[in-house]
């Protein structure tokens, strides 16, 4: 077969070296093809610099627009409101303050109309929607901390409603901008650090909300989802890894966890609601099924990376406990498994930062109530970051966005933190090996 | 006594029954004439468990089966006989009885339930009571047993390393527990859907709208074809086009292109797109996505266009699932071996003609199933989907009109008000069992994948 050269210059295919005249490089149609190819190799190499710079610029973008709006998430706009409580006169007696009651008894006396009764005369015709409708509970914790001044007349700085908190920043509405303007001149409004957002729970009022309740329902829902995976990861990855005989039991766990470990997450969420909710009859909502069913999610994290790290012990080790008379147990418990530690650590933190993102299997546990107060135990109802911020981005009010921004940098510091711990932790098993 | 409080009480005994027997076997080996067959340690942890592990067993079981003695005795009050036949009544009176009894509710709206509170709350303490006794009393046995036993010819390490190996075993057994357990919820809840609605109506049905389910044909309101069309068009070829050619490329970028300084920056970047909670995709997808698209979408004349469109859910799960297609595609590409590489570039080829040409078809099957994986994550996805798409269950072609998915649907679906037999929530669980086989059969054929053409090039 001899057909024609196909480029010009080049002998045909199967042609012997001794007919082959050499490539003539200089030719115009070889600096033409030479050109084109280097062309190719440019347009390649820009169009992979363009791929990862654009993932990274969309990283970077999510990261600042959560930012922005999340930083005044964490401000909140006082008023000082004046109170004449001489003139109101509360009907409430100084025994009644000082019990546990005390929260009934002032609600009981109509601190709520006597504090908008008050923004009114204080700001003048519709004052009371100045201030938020949680204002009357930082009156009400005035009062408690100090029953004196029901007696006299008092400033309190108490939370600003929705429109005035964001004409404070600049992005209200006219006739709220020009009520700021106005209070501005007296010095009644400040913008500063909301201190409540860390120590509160969920409200109805985006002003006093609080990301306290979710990262506390966070952390024990952490706490169960650790106790149980952990030791129940570590262990069967040493019995796969160190025991077990080749058999069809053992290919039979391994295709589980495997497999479990890319089943999608709701259906871990199915599993806890169909068992845990079903059929042991467990508490919606609580901590403790959460946590257990996260378990089951993260448990396969910590086997595959567990068996990885107990795969990376050298046999050297094993071999020389074993050749001293220690036995199969002791060479692992003894040797391998301190060894391997930092690295099993490492993945079980991973694990639990993917536990702390995680959303869909709490929803369908029941996870997304209304929750307006800290978990006190493993089986109250509560909520969790992420749920919570899931919750706060369906809400209308203008003010929630804020909250919902400022509750995702609460939940990427945190994930951020656990990270760096993961890296550190992993860095320096490298360096002692 | 209540579970912790037992729980340190078995823990304390254990203890105590560890520092016993090691004494005991001191002072034996102390006397013995020849060497004992056990170190102390040995013999004071086969104490220990056998103080610790039975107690903690019974207890558990105890746990499973009390609430239903309590239950029992608590029927036999003559309070219980004014309880009404109807099932579910009887079971809500149940219930809030118990609530009473454990003090996690104040009022009841069942006048029944203020009266058998009492009966409840009675048994359930003489059952803690009894659980409590029987536990300790395990507990005091298996450990006086244990040490009657400890003596210099007791084998105790290896009786000891027996107990370890069991609960090595049990806890590998969690894992296939677990596989059951998602098997076996799924088929008993599908089948108990596909009794009230037939199979066929359910995969090749066209109209999904579960707000109206006749009482008389459940099945015509509820054929899941467009979720699944939904699910397909979002997840698998929305996302795929957004992520295959950016993880690819930027896979091949790092490895082949990339300086060691700005690899060594971009790639933990990259990573931590993967890192990144679903819930604020989702978040950023309804807040900052949709409403753009969607401005977009009237700017190009199309006045109605949703800010709830398949596009915006499809995009940012696209950039969500890079990381995963790039550090596959990452892995099969270093797989390829050098001399293939070396061996292009030596007869002259440009890079990026060895990448296409060499690099690429000898990394094809990890990179196919590394998108095959990345799809199964991508129509797994919930949060994204449920903040960002919308409800409306459509046949579209167009990607700027709304979508809906399986996983967005089970979340309606079971987060409504629920009875728990109902069509509508017992539909949740047809279609997680639907998404569990279809992920489960992309994993499958994914891992047969790399298995089959991984050694060509070995």
């Amino acid at each position: 077969m001899s057909s024609a050269p196909l480029i010009a210059g080049v002998p045909a295919r199967g042609a012997e070296p001794a007919d082959r005249a050499p490539t003539d490089w200089r030719t115009q149609p070889m600096q033409r093809r030479i050109r084109r190819r280097y062309a190719a190799e440019r347009r390649f190499r820009i169009a992979g610099l363009v791929a990862v710079v654009l993932s990274g610029a969309f990283l970077a973008f999510l990261l600042a627009t959560m930012l922005s709006s999340g930083l005044r998430g964490f401000q909140r706009t006082e008023v000082t409101l004046s109170i004449d409580f001489a003139e109101i006169s509360l009907p409430v007696r100084p025994a009644q303050l000082a019990g546990p009651g005390a929260d009934l008894a002032l609600a009981g006396a109509g601190l709520q109309n006597a504090v908008s009764g008050a923004a009114d005369t204080a700001f003048g015709e519709g004052g009371a929607d100045y201030i938020a409708p949680s204002a009357w509970l930082a009156v009400r914790d005035a009062i408690k901390a100090d029953p004196s001044i029901l007696r006299t007349r008092v400033a309190i700085p108490v939370p600003a409603s929705t429109g005035i908190d964001l004409a404070a920043r600049g992005e209200g509405k006219p006739a709220d901008e020009a009520v700021v303007a106005r209070l501005e001149g007296t010095r009644l409004i400040s913008t500063g650090f909301a201190a409540d957002f860390f120590t509160g729970a969920d409200a109805t009022d985006p002003g006093a909300v609080g990301i306290w309740g979710a990262l506390k329902g966070s952390l024990m829902t952490l706490a169960v989802t650790l106790a149980l995976a952990f030791p129940v990861g570590v262990l069967s990855a040493v019995y796969l890894e160190e025991y077990a005989p080749r058999n069809r039991w053992t290919d039979g766990i391994e295709v589980s966890i495997n497999n479990l470990a890319a089943v999608p997450s709701i259906i871990f969420g199915l599993l806890g609601l169909a068992v845990f909710l079903g059929t042991f009859g467990l508490p919606r909502s609580a901590p403790i099924v959460g946590g257990m069913t996260l378990a089951l999610m993260i448990m396969p994290v910590i086997v595959i990376a567990s068996r990885n790290a107990i795969r990376a012990v050298p046999p050297s080790i094993r071999d020389a406990a074993l050749g001293i008379g220690a036995s199969r147990i002791q060479v692992v418990f003894h040797h391998v498994l301190p060894i391997a530690l930092p690295g099993i650590l490492t993945g079980t933190i991973i694990g639990m930062a993917r536990a702390l993102g995680e959303t869909a299997p709490l929803l369908m546990i029941g996870m997304r109530a209304f929750i307006a107060a800290p978990p006190g135990g493993f089986t109250d109802p509560a909520t969790v970051l992420p749920v919570q911020i899931f919750l706060w981005s369906d809400e209308v009010g203008r003010g929630f966005v804020e909250k919902t921004s400022a509750a995702i940098l609460v939940l990427l510091a945190v994930l951020l933190a656990m990270n760096a711990l993961a890296i550190i932790l992993r860095n320096r098993y490298e360096t002692h090996r | 006594m209540t579970g912790p409080l037992l729980l340190f009480v078995v823990a304390g005994l254990g203890l105590i029954g560890w520092l016993t027997a090691r004494t005991r076997a001191l002072a034996q080996s102390a006397a013995a004439a020849t060497r004992p067959a056990a170190l102390p340690a040995q013999n004071a942890a086969f104490v220990a468990l056998w103080t610790v592990v039975p107690a903690l067993l019974f207890a558990l079981v105890w746990m499973a089966v009390s609430p239903a003695l309590v239950t029992a005795s608590a029927l036999a009050d003559p309070a219980a006989l004014s309880l009404p036949t109807s099932p579910y009544e009887r079971e809500t009176i149940l219930n809030e009885a118990r609530a009473l009894a454990a003090g996690s509710a104040y009022g009841a709206f069942f006048d029944q339930s203020t009266r058998l509170a009492p009966a409840f709350a009675e048994a359930g303490e003489r059952y803690r009571w009894i659980g409590t006794a029987l536990a300790l009393l395990l507990a005091f046995a298996g450990g006086a047993w244990a040490y009657s036993r400890v003596s210099p010819t007791l084998r105790a390490r290896d009786k000891v390393e027996r107990g370890v190996m069991l609960l090595l075993l049990a806890a590998s057994l969690i894992a296939i527990l677990t596989t059951l357990g998602i098997v076996l919820s799924l088929v008993v809840e599908s089948a108990r859907f596909f009794r009230l609605v037939p199979p066929v109506d359910f995969l090749f049905g066209t109209n999904w709208s579960p707000q109206i389910i006749s009482a008389r044909d459940p099945g015509a309101t509820l054929g899941a074809v467009p979720l699944f069309w939904g699910t397909f068009f979002i997840g698998a070829v929305i996302a795929m086009i957004v992520a295959i050619p950016f993880g690819l490329m930027s896979a091949i970028y790092l490895t082949q292109y990339a300086s060691p300084g700005f690899r060594r920056w971009m790639k933990p970047a990259l990573e931590m797109l993967a890192g990144v909670p679903t819930v604020v995709y989702g978040y950023f997808a309804a807040l900052t996505v949709g409403p753009a698209i969607r401005q977009i979408a009237v700017a190009l004349g199309m006045p109605y266009a949703s800010s709830e469109s398949a596009l915006s859910a499809g995009l940012v799960m696209g950039v969500m699932i890079i990381p995963f297609v790039s550090s596959m595609a990452d892995d099969s590409i270093a797989a390829v071996p050098t001399a293939m590489r070396d061996g292009s570039l030596a007869m002259g080829a440009t890079t990026n003609e060895t990448i296409r040409r060499v690099l690429l078809p000898a990394a094809l099957p990890g990179v196919v199933a590394g998108v095959l994986l990345a799809v199964s994550r991508a129509i797994g996805e919930t949060m994204i989907v449920v903040m960002a798409a919308s409800g409306a269950a459509t046949i579209t072609l167009n990607p700027l009109e709304s979508a809906t998915t399986v996983t967005k649907q089970i979340v309606d679906l079971l987060t409504g008000e629920a009875e728990f037999d109902s069509p509508k929530t017992l539909a949740a669980f047809a279609l997680g069992l639907t998404l569990f086989a279809i992920t489960l059969l992309l994993n499958i054929v994914a891992l047969s994948v790399v298995r089959r053409y991984r050694e060509a090039y070995e």
